[in-house]
């Protein structure tokens, strides 16, 4: 009997499976919401740039959705700024808290999950001083030119979690330290890379600007910290941006972080 | 005169149409210079017996026939036991004048035995010498003419037996046609000459033989023999030995049929070995009237009354088939319903929705993992090497384990055991070459060496019609797409050898060997400074310069010994070794000039590396129990030691595993006939050990078949299979996905096993076969790789990155195949169905990368006098893909953005339809002269167009990302392509 049901579920079925339609494009929502320690909470929704002339985008108004948000299992209503954008004042974020946020996109629901990480503990820095040597584009440093010691920053990290530091000249005026010539002079931030260690270091090649520097270690979740890693390998194999959200694409991410400042001068 | 002596002639066949007997009879009426009277004689006293020879004894000067009867010493002789005797009187004045009475008289009494072209003269008197002969052109009437100064030599059997022994001596012969012949009415079996006509001796007995090839001594494996007018018979095995049981009499006639070999009747008589009784089977295409065996063979054999889901194929077919520059065993199979045609990159066979490392290929008894040569458009098997090749669809029997799918086993050539035979193939695309050495008569060797070629015609051809473009257009931001173009390049070479010894008539000891390597270099450049506004560099440019440069091959050989212990027991053990390597290379230098005119180039690179080996040893025996029960058991050791190791954008490690295991198993099966042999069952049981689970796996085994009527079948099998070695799938959207070989380690690759149920229904006449087969499959436990979920950088471990999923797959075929006639060939129709479900890539079921809906494929072979043309349409549902679908940014705390790309669903596109047609002709070269009806084949010069009216199909679709943008590139499968085949051999 098992094999005239196996002729007759095959006839059945593969008939079934020639009318498939076929996806080319999925008219899915991009989240983008850092929920930072110390800030109130503010969301972006956008759609994804499609690379088919036609897609099908839903009919659906990226500026009203009915978007609900649980703190802690306290929910709230987001007001919509427009442009995708939605707010919640009231709330200041603070370090343990749980989010969710969920709403209906088409017959789908995009929702969620993220913890805002504990506050950083024990950072600190080696120096919080160096001196470099002012170069233009016409001195090539000498050998045996003398450079200042890196500044080693460190930090409590018991249970592997990521982090990353993000560093600001706080400069009204920025003074460079090299001469950059006709090329574009860099912006006022810079970043290393997520580690999962309890260290990273500042070497004097990472500063472009004498003055004052913010230096912000951001306790961060893994989704975010993956979002660098997409960056280096999405040249050779596609991967999916990592992302806690269901049915949807782009970051939800609770962060914390701690600060300290360093001054760069001329040696 | 000779006019007269015709319409006397016409005259006399009316008046001969009574029986005729041994007594004396009047050639012509008085007056006719012809006139005597001549007799009749057989000894076996059977006159009316058609098809036999004809032995004229012209006497001495001054005999009357019955005294040329009395003197003559053949016809006691058993040699001549089924001839027919006429015994002419030779005048005492002028005995040259009876010569010109002897062919009108042949011919009278040949016409009334119809055909008997076997017609010998004996001259007693010693005046007529050979010259005399010729002017009545006696030598063309007569096989074999001896005259008095030769008459103390005897007649030597082997010139009065068979004219068919020219094979024997010259290979293949090629009978040239004299009329047209009607070839839907040919008998379905050739008939070999009865030498005894007596009675039987003996009853009930067992007979042991051999099936060989009559020119090359080449055991030949998978004949059937049948014993005429009962349901008993027997299958060779793979030495060409056959046992049957119980033989009702030794004057029973046994019929025997293989593929690439006439069909024959053989009559078996108390004199023949029955200890070893031989048979040889002619190779040639035999159609013709005046020759022994009248019949016509076939190629492709789609059914077995022993297996079910079985196609066996001899290499012979391969010429007759198009091909885009080699004869292709694995590529022919393509052809075949159940088994996917839309996959010219791969030689490896998908087979009823599995893949093709679900498939079990077996060379000379090792294991090959790797069966593609360029790109996979030509498969490892030198189609020159090989002998015999059975795929097994599904269902298959507790022998063989280890894969889901099926089975494909090739079998080698052992070489001519005769004569030294040298030959090759000059096609545009390569050179292939083969000797065969025989040394004394035990000894037979075999090698042959192919290489493709990238010559002036191959350029011209390959550039002429292969291009492959994509045509969209570029688009703004993330997302602008340029396209660019790629060509297949490479070249590959392989080596095969046999080496068989037959120390006796009970042992074969055969040595095999392979080795082959490719080495592919698919390069991609792109000029970026063509692009259009739309592009994501503002009015920068860049060059991308890729290079794909992958040497892959297999080595493998093997040891076997095989021995006929007596009538019941046959064993055959073999040793083996096989190696796999894959070393692909493919980095991408960037050069980017910015609008200063700096140039910056940057330069990443994937290192995959993939080292298999595999140290086996098994045994099989096979027991004849009686005419219904046959056990077949057997045990296997395999040792594996297998390298991955996968490199991303350094030399630093993705992935890195290395594992060594061993298996060990033992399989036991019986094969039961009952109701006549009309129910044939084959319940069988493999059990494994497998050392790096530590756990024992039982595989349960069920086949039957039953014949419902002489032309209706049912069949049916069923079972449990494992897979400890796989070849898993690497996920790369860009790139087209890739595959390298693992060992299951039960944990993040698990051991993956399948449940197959198969159930089908054959209708079989002399010209026609439709068959319907339904197979349903589980799949449990496959594996994937993917690197495109990592949710924890820097802490996932390769582990992470294998996912585990279920499969199904499910389908009908159907086929109708014209065996026989001057047009044959089939045509088949697969409705399938393959789904995945790894919950990785999605919540629900979704087509399987392999997916085919629908199938159909027409295969159409015309031969006329000395061409053979060939047509094929293959026609199949697009393959799924996986591609980018959209991109978006993410602000980052560092105030860059970072640019995401989204992918489609799982297999949620398909390319377009694929369908192709193909073409071929082979016109045979003879040697010798015109007008000769027998002349021996040398070789072909074969001409075929693949895809004939140049369809774009689409073999997978890259993408480069290169900034934010997507580069597209259609990689298409090749176009219309020519190719000429100068096939010769000497023998």
């Amino acid at each position: 009997m098992r094999y005239l049901g196996a002729l007759s579920i095959a006839l059945s079925v593969c008939c079934a499976s020639c009318n498939k339609t076929q996806q080319a494009f999925t008219d899915t929502p991009i989240i983008e919401c850092y929920l930072n320690a110390g800030d109130s909470l503010s969301m972006l929704v956008t759609r994804q740039i499609p690379f088919i002339d036609d897609p099908d985008y839903l009919n659906i108004d990226i500026e009203n959705l009915a978007i609900s948000i649980q703190r802690n299992g306290v929910t709230y209503i987001p007001t919509s700024l427009g442009d995708g954008r939605y707010s919640i004042a009231e709330i200041e974020i603070m370090s343990g808290d749980s989010f969710n946020f969920y709403f209906d996109y088409g017959e789908l629901p995009v929702l969620g999950y993220t913890i805002v990480p504990t506050k950083p503990i024990d950072f600190t820095a080696s120096e919080f001083e160096m001196e470099i040597e002012r170069l233009d584009s016409t001195t090539m440093p000498q050998p045996g030119m003398e450079m200042p010691d890196p500044i080693d920053l460190t930090w409590s990290n018991d249970d592997n979690s990521y982090y990353l530091i993000v560093v600001e000249n706080t400069e009204s005026e920025l003074d460079p330290i090299r001469d950059f010539g006709d090329a574009e002079p860099p912006g006022n931030l810079f970043r290393k890379s997520p580690t999962n260690s309890g260290s990273d270091r500042l070497s004097p090649m990472d500063f472009q600007y004498y003055g004052t520097h913010r230096v912000i270690l951001y306790h961060v979740q893994a989704d975010y910290a993956a979002l660098y890693n997409e960056s280096t390998s999405s040249s050779q194999n596609l991967s999916n941006p990592s992302t806690s959200i269901e049915y949807g694409y782009g970051i939800f991410t609770g962060m914390n972080a701690d600060t300290l400042y360093v001054e760069i001068n001329e040696y | 005169m000779f006019r007269k002596m015709l319409v006397f002639l016409v005259l006399s066949i009316g008046l001969y149409s009574n029986l005729i007997a041994q007594k004396t009879y009047t050639f012509n009426s008085p007056g006719n210079s012809c006139y005597f009277e001549y007799m009749l004689y057989a000894p076996d006293e059977v006159y009316e017996r058609h098809l036999r020879p004809i032995v004229m004894v012209v006497g001495s000067a001054g005999d009357a026939a019955n005294e040329v009867f009395e003197k003559d010493t053949l016809r006691n002789q058993l040699a001549f036991y089924n001839s027919l005797f006429i015994y002419v009187p030779c005048p005492a004045v002028s005995p040259t004048t009876r010569l010109n009475c002897l062919e009108p008289l042949k011919s009278l009494v040949a016409g009334h035995l119809r055909r008997s072209q076997n017609c010998f003269l004996r001259i007693q008197d010693r005046s007529i010498k050979r010259a005399d002969l010729e002017r009545w052109d006696l030598q063309r009437a007569f096989v074999n003419i001896q005259l008095p100064e030769n008459s103390d030599s005897e007649f030597v059997l082997e010139e009065f037996t068979d004219e068919y022994d020219l094979e024997e001596k010259m290979g293949g012969v090629y009978y040239e046609e004299e009329t047209e012949i009607n070839e839907d009415n040919l008998p379905e079996t050739g008939r070999i000459w009865r030498t005894y006509f007596g009675p039987a001796t003996q009853y009930h007995f067992k007979l042991t033989g051999v099936i060989r090839d009559k020119s090359s001594h080449e055991s030949l494996p998978g004949a059937r023999i049948l014993v005429r007018s009962t349901e008993s018979g027997a299958i060779s095995n793979a030495d060409g030995y056959f046992t049957l049981i119980d033989v009702p009499s030794d004057t029973t006639t046994l019929i025997v049929e293989i593929l690439g070999h006439s069909p024959l009747e053989v009559h078996l008589s108390p004199n023949v070995n029955k200890n070893l009784f031989v048979i040889e089977l002619s190779p040639s295409i035999v159609m013709l009237k005046g020759v022994n065996v009248v019949a016509v063979r076939e190629d492709v054999r789609f059914t077995d009354n022993e297996h079910v889901g079985a196609i066996r194929m001899t290499p012979k077919k391969l010429e007759v088939l198009p091909n885009i520059g080699e004869k292709d065993v694995m590529r022919s199979f393509q052809l075949m319903p159940g088994i996917s045609a839309a996959n010219e990159s791969s030689s490896g066979l998908y087979v009823r929705g599995g893949t093709p490392d679900q498939n079990l290929v077996l060379y000379d008894g090792f294991t090959v993992y790797h069966v593609d040569h360029l790109y996979g458009f030509f498969s490892a098997f030198n189609s020159n090497a090989l002998k015999d090749v059975v795929v097994y669809k599904g269902g298959y029997e507790a022998k063989y384990g280890g894969r889901l799918s099926s089975v494909t086993e090739l079998t080698a050539k052992e070489g001519n055991q005769k004569k030294f035979n040298i030959g090759g193939d000059l096609s545009l695309l390569s050179l292939n070459a083969y000797a065969e050495i025989p040394v004394g008569d035990k000894f037979s060797s075999i090698v042959t060496f192919r290489r493709s070629y990238k010559g002036f015609l191959y350029e011209k051809i390959f550039d002429k019609f292969n291009t492959s473009s994509s045509s969209d257009t570029p688009q703004a931001g993330p997302g602008g797409r340029f396209t660019s173009n790629a060509e297949a390049t490479s070249y590959f070479y392989d080596l095969n050898g046999k080496f068989t010894y037959r120390p006796n008539s009970k042992d074969v000891m055969s040595l095999s060997f392979y080795n082959g390597t490719d080495k592919l270099d698919n390069s991609i450049e792109i000029d970026g400074s063509a692009m259009g506004p739309g592009g994501g560099l503002g009015g920068a440019g860049f060059s991308l310069n890729s290079t794909d440069l992958t040497k892959y091959g297999n080595t493998g050989s093997s040891f076997k010994w095989s021995r006929q212990w007596n009538s019941r027991v046959y064993s055959n053990s073999l040793v083996s070794y096989s190696h796999y390597f894959s070393d692909r290379d493919r980095s991408t230098e960037r050069n980017e000039s910015d609008t200063t005119g700096t140039t910056n180039t940057v330069k990443n690179g994937i290192f995959e590396n993939n080292d298999l080996r595999d140290y086996s040893f098994k045994s099989d025996i096979e027991i004849n129990m009686g005419d219904h029960l046959k056990v077949e058991t057997g045990m296997f050791a395999t040792y594996y030691d297998i390298l991955y190791n996968y490199a991303q954008n350094d030399t630093s490690s993705v992935l890195e595993k290395h594992n060594m295991t061993a298996l060990a198993g033992a399989y036991l099966q019986t094969r039961i006939k009952l109701f006549h042999g009309k129910l044939h069952f084959v319940p069988g049981i493999r059990a494994t050990y497998y050392d790096l689970t530590a756990k024992n796996y039982f595989e349960p085994r069920f086949a039957f078949t039953w014949k419902l009527s002489n032309k209706l079948t049912l069949k049916g099998s069923t079972g449990k299979y494992y897979q400890m070695v796989n070849r898993v799938t690497r996920e790369d959207i860009l790139s087209g996905s890739k595959d390298f070989w693992l060992l299951s380690d039960g944990k993040s690759i698990p051991v993956s096993s399948s449940d197959h149920y198969i159930v089908g229904l054959s209708y079989e006449t002399n010209s026609y076969l439709f068959s319907i087969e339904s197979y349903y499959k589980e799949l449990y436990n496959l594996t994937e790789y993917s690197l495109r979920f990592q949710n924890r950088p820097g802490l996932t471990t390769v582990n992470e990155n294998f996912y585990t999923g279920q499969g199904t797959a499910k389908g009908v075929e159907f086929l109708l195949q014209r065996k026989i006639g001057k047009v044959n060939g089939w045509v088949s129709y697969t409705l399938g169905q393959a789904r995945s479900n790894f919950s990785v890539y999605s919540a629900f079921d979704y087509p399987a990368n392999q997916d085919v809906t629908h199938e159909f494929k027409l295969v159409a072979l015309y031969k006329y006098k000395r061409f053979d043309f060939s047509a094929t349409w293959i026609y199949a549902t697009g393959r799924l893909y996986t591609a980018p679908s959209g991109a978006y940014a993410l602000t980052l705390l560092d105030g860059n953005s970072s640019d995401c790309f989204t992918v489609t669903t799982k297999n949620g596109l398909r390319l377009p339809d694929y369908h192709r047609a193909d073409i071929s002709v082979n016109y045979k070269l003879l040697a010798g002269t015109d007008g000769d009806r027998k002349r021996r084949e040398i070789g072909y010069l074969g001409f075929s167009i693949f895809n004939l009216y140049n369809r774009t199909n689409i073999w997978y679709k890259q993408y480069t990302i290169v900034d934010s943008d997507i580069i597209e590139t259609n990689v298409n499968y090749v176009g219309i392509t020519p190719n000429l085949t100068l096939s010769l051999k000497l023998r």
